[in-house]
């Protein structure tokens, strides 16, 4: 696997050609696989070709990931996000942190709304 | 991930910037907004209000908590006395603080929340830092929202789709961090992880069938 020394010129890195540019820029999610790899046990300063390792292992991974979804969805139209909940059905803490993002977000749009009014009665009540 | 922003920190700093000392009027108005810039701030705004999702549980019940907490504040600046207010905006500090500690902890039921309460006031500093960064970390949306863009050649993913897409790449980070640290405690190697660790991991993850297969095999590598 040579890949993360290949440097920026990757080519097209999926077989089916993409309309934008065909050249993936390095570390797009370096900052944020820094924090994240010392979150899961890696050192405070992972090594930078580490991160380079895991960053193209991770967009790989989005890439297949995506693509399997993708000819999931097909079969019924568009991609939605039950076709993601399938794939990893068989992966039980995946599954169920998926459950349980999807419900916050549902519960953080209820209280956006619900903060929304409270802020218009209190600019209300102010004047 | 822009700034590396405790919740108590920001709480704390919220609070410093409305002033004990004004007059009555100023201090109503940096109030409501301070509040709603708490409220906000954990979110940083609109795009990044599900950031939250990955990182803190509290946001939806703290924020409403903050709120609450700083109004409450607010007729105290206008009663005068500078040493009131500096204590009173310690307690509601700390409360803020226990609010946030007690909130951070996962799970619904008392019994969870009691477990991960004792087992993070235990923490080390150290232990604490990395917890930190374990649930805030986690993959910008607009970053991931376009890569899924151009891999799927379609313009129409939905937020959900986003989220779930950081929620599973985070946690297959996570497994492979992890294995990659078994393997480096088999081989009794200890300091930061090195990409032969790396790749160790990911092909033990391979054949543990985690890691999708392609179906069509991989050219021009």
């Amino acid at each position: 696997m040579n890949a993360s020394s290949s440097g920026k010129a990757r080519g097209s890195s999926s077989s089916q050609p993409s309309e934008s540019s065909s050249k993936r820029k390095r570390g797009i999610f370096q900052k944020e696989l820094q924090h994240m790899m010392y979150g899961f046990g890696d050192d405070p300063n992972p090594l930078p070709e580490t991160v380079a390792l895991v960053e193209d292992i991770v967009v790989e991974y989005v890439t297949d990931f995506a693509h399997k979804a993708q000819d999931i969805g097909s079969k019924r139209g568009k991609l939605s996000v039950e076709d993601f909940l399938y794939l990893v059905r068989k992966d039980a803490p995946k599954l169920n942190r998926c459950k349980e993002l999807l419900s916050m977000q549902e519960e953080l749009k209820q209280a956006r709304k619900a903060f929304d009014v409270d802020e218009e009665k209190l600019a209300a009540s102010l004047d | 991930m822009k700034q590396f922003k405790d919740p108590f920190e920001a709480a704390f700093e919220e609070q410093e910037e409305s002033p004990p000392q004004s007059p009555a009027a100023p201090p109503d108005d940096p109030d409501p907004s301070a509040a709603a810039a708490a409220a906000a701030g954990h979110g940083d705004g609109e795009g990044d209000d599900d950031d939250d999702l990955l990182l803190d549980v509290p946001s939806t019940s703290a924020a409403p908590e903050l709120l609450r907490r700083r109004r409450r504040g607010g007729p105290a600046p206008a009663s005068g006395a500078a040493k009131n207010n500096r204590e009173e905006e310690e307690e509601e500090e700390d409360e803020n603080m226990e609010v946030e500690l007690g909130k951070l902890a996962p799970g619904g039921d008392p019994a969870k929340m009691g477990k991960m309460q004792a087992i993070l006031s235990r923490f080390t500093e150290e232990q604490m830092n990395r917890y930190e960064s374990f649930r805030r970390s986690g993959f910008q949306k607009a970053t991931m929202k376009r890569l899924l863009c151009s891999i799927t050649g379609s313009q129409k993913i939905s937020m959900p789709m986003t989220i779930v897409m950081s929620g599973i790449a985070k946690m297959f980070v996570g497994e492979i961090v992890e294995t990659a640290r078994i393997v480096m405690s088999e081989r009794k190697e200890s300091g930061p992880i090195r990409p032969c660790h790396i790749r160790e991991a990911y092909r033990r993850l391979k054949l543990e069938g985690k890691v999708p297969k392609r179906t069509v095999p991989r050219l021009f590598r």
